[in-house]
């Protein structure tokens, strides 16, 4: 993909902040001070019409990643093109091309009604009178709250509270969205719909170029397209999720085999005898790690050759410490195989 | 003009839900007036040679300079205040991912609070007219809000210049609070500069509140027109532009300092 037909493309964007420690001590310089890098010369390019997912555990660097996309945080260095513009030299241009939907839904006017909250952003955005009222409109009917638009946004939950941020982002159809852990405070059932939405709705239908920074795996393989795995702000792997695991993940499986066979099903396995395994029935199930998932239907057919009687054999769904866990077990031994970026 | 009149409406439409504080913040200007009328009344024999120039009466001279204290208490510390509270919501880095520009966003966020005050300001004139015993001249009015608005925009530029400290240090380091204070005991509210000892009366004259004030009396308290206070008004409307350029580049520059250093949020 060229840069030029990318939506986003960043190239070595590094950033570090100063650990806050008062005015006067750092008017004093005194010691821990010093700047704390956050991002380390992070590169990456998502294409038009692509939901990109920038996961991480807490402070990898996630969110300030998102916030140098949507003009707020310069960079120390590096470039970031936004739809063909540079974000820094043109910043203005640049936020009339992107929309942010925010982790924190005290970003809102609570008390406003939603209505309120999305003709402001509509306004902020240049649309006016008739235009201004339908896009409104068809924004809140987009995201489910049409018939509680004129509510205040305090009496909502926090579901809702979502859905009006992603209204707001969504009211003047930007080309690329920016979405900073949209699920993170709803429920399981809110969770899935949302993530539905973003899917079917925005990508699908809107067509729109999606930003999506997780810290759910579960959530970047619903609904990402591809992601970049950022550790302590290195962007460490850029591919589909399910080729992320391939590569970077030793693939774990749950076998359930008859407690007679026990001993002959932990040495195919190479399972130390100390390893836990769950016993009922007369089954038992162990846990073991495959150098890589395509080893599976070898291992598999070993032991049914080898005469266990293998009631379950499936792959046990990757975590996101999993997946941390085996990339920083692969940064200690570095790896080409793991930059696909 | 658009999208700050679009901030303006989402800002006040906020603030008239809080109908229990507004209701008493007026009445609080109506209590208030109360006791300066008694204690004004009582000290008017002593004041009457020392204000002649500007007022005849005591009890006006303090309305009139409790209406520029309003004023100033808008101007140097509603910026700071919101910035303070949004950068702990998320909501000025939220509204700056926006094309909106940084002028237009505080001029939205201040029209609410310069509207209420001009309505604070017009109950405490109406008391002032029912009770005291000199007029005052309303068809002056006009002349006077213009007064009033350029000391507004003088004193911004200090809101603007501590809203940028809370950008860059999270702190204002009270500089709204000593340019309130600073007003109200050298800037002639309560006594002219004639009564100040020697030592401070250049600074009391250094002031933006001092012309203001007594250009401000002698139209709504001696009936006299734009001509014969214009050397104060221009002396105002110098402070205006000074405040508005200085206070405006200090933010600029903290703004650009904030999205350099990431407090533009709380983190």
């Amino acid at each position: 993909m060229s840069d030029t037909a990318a939506a986003v493309v960043m190239r070595g964007v590094t950033k570090s902040f100063r650990a806050d420690r008062g005015l006067w001590r750092r008017l004093r310089g005194t010691p821990g001070t010093e700047p704390r890098p956050v991002l380390d010369a992070v590169s990456l390019t998502v294409a038009r019409g692509e939901i990109f997912g920038l996961v991480g555990a807490n402070g990898a660097g996630k969110t300030t990643l998102l916030k140098i996309l949507s003009t707020v945080l310069l960079p120390e260095q590096g470039s970031v093109m936004i739809d063909g513009l540079d974000a820094i030299a043109h910043a203005a241009q640049v936020r009339t091309r992107l929309a942010v939907v925010p982790a924190d839904e005290r970003a809102l006017f609570w008390r406003v009604s939603a209505t309120e909250n999305v003709r402001l952003f509509a306004s902020m955005y240049g649309l006016r009178g008739v235009a201004r009222d339908d896009a409104v409109r068809r924004a809140l009917v987009l995201v489910g709250l049409g018939e509680v638009g004129e509510q205040l946004v305090g009496s909502f939950s926090t579901g809702m509270r979502q859905r009006t941020l992603i209204a707001r982002a969504l009211v003047t159809r930007p080309p690329i969205l920016i979405l900073d852990e949209p699920t993170r405070s709803l429920d399981p059932v809110t969770a899935r719909e949302l993530r539905r939405f973003i899917r079917d709705v925005l990508c699908n239908e809107l067509g729109a170029t999606i930003l999506l920074a997780t810290h759910s795996t579960e959530e970047a393989m619903q609904l990402c397209d591809r992601a970049a795995l950022l550790v302590r702000g290195r962007v460490v792997a850029t591919d589909t999720l399910k080729n992320l695991q391939a590569a970077v993940a030793r693939a774990r499986v749950r076998v359930r085999v008859d407690a007679a066979h026990e001993a002959r099903a932990r040495t195919l396995l190479h399972l130390p005898v100390g390893v836990i395994s769950a016993a009922s029935d007369g089954m038992v199930t162990l846990d073991a790690t495959l150098p890589n998932l395509v080893h599976a239907p070898v291992v598999l057919e070993a032991l049914v050759r080898a005469g266990v009687r293998v009631v379950e054999f499936a792959p046990v769904a990757l975590t996101l410490a999993d997946l941390l866990e085996s990339v920083s077990t692969s940064l200690a031994q570095p790896d080409e195989a793991l930059r696909h970026a | 003009m658009h999208r700050l009149l679009a901030v303006a409406r989402a800002y006040s439409l906020g603030m008239i839900t809080y109908r229990t504080r507004t209701l008493v913040s007026l009445l609080s200007v109506l209590i208030a007036v109360v006791p300066v009328y008694f204690v004004a009344g009582a000290l008017q024999p002593l004041a009457a040679k020392a204000i002649a120039a500007e007022s005849t009466e005591y009890f006006t001279y303090l309305v009139v300079g409790s209406v520029a204290s309003f004023v100033i208490a808008e101007a140097v510390s509603a910026i700071p205040s919101l910035i303070s509270s949004y950068i702990t919501s998320g909501t000025l880095e939220q509204l700056l991912t926006t094309p909106i520009r940084w002028p237009s966003l505080i001029g939205g966020l201040s029209v609410y609070g310069f509207l209420w005050v001009a309505v604070r300001a017009l109950v405490l004139l109406v008391a002032a007219w029912v009770w005291a015993t000199s007029t005052i001249a309303w068809p002056r009015m006009l002349e006077f809000t213009l007064i009033m608005a350029m000391l507004g925009v003088a004193y911004l530029g200090v809101g603007l210049i501590a809203g940028a400290l809370v950008l860059s240090v999270r702190s204002s380091l009270f500089v709204p609070q000593a340019a309130a204070t600073l007003s109200a005991l050298l800037g002639t509210v309560y006594f002219p500069v004639g009564v100040l000892p020697p030592a401070f009366a250049p600074f009391a004259a250094f002031l933006p509140i001092t012309p203001a004030l007594r250009a401000a009396r002698q139209i709504l308290l001696r009936d006299q027109h734009l001509g014969v206070v214009l050397p104060d008004v221009l002396q105002l409307a110098g402070w205006a532009v000074a405040g508005a350029i200085l206070g405006g580049s200090c933010f600029h520059l903290a703004l650009q300092h904030a999205r350099r250093t990431g407090t533009l949020t709380q983190y």
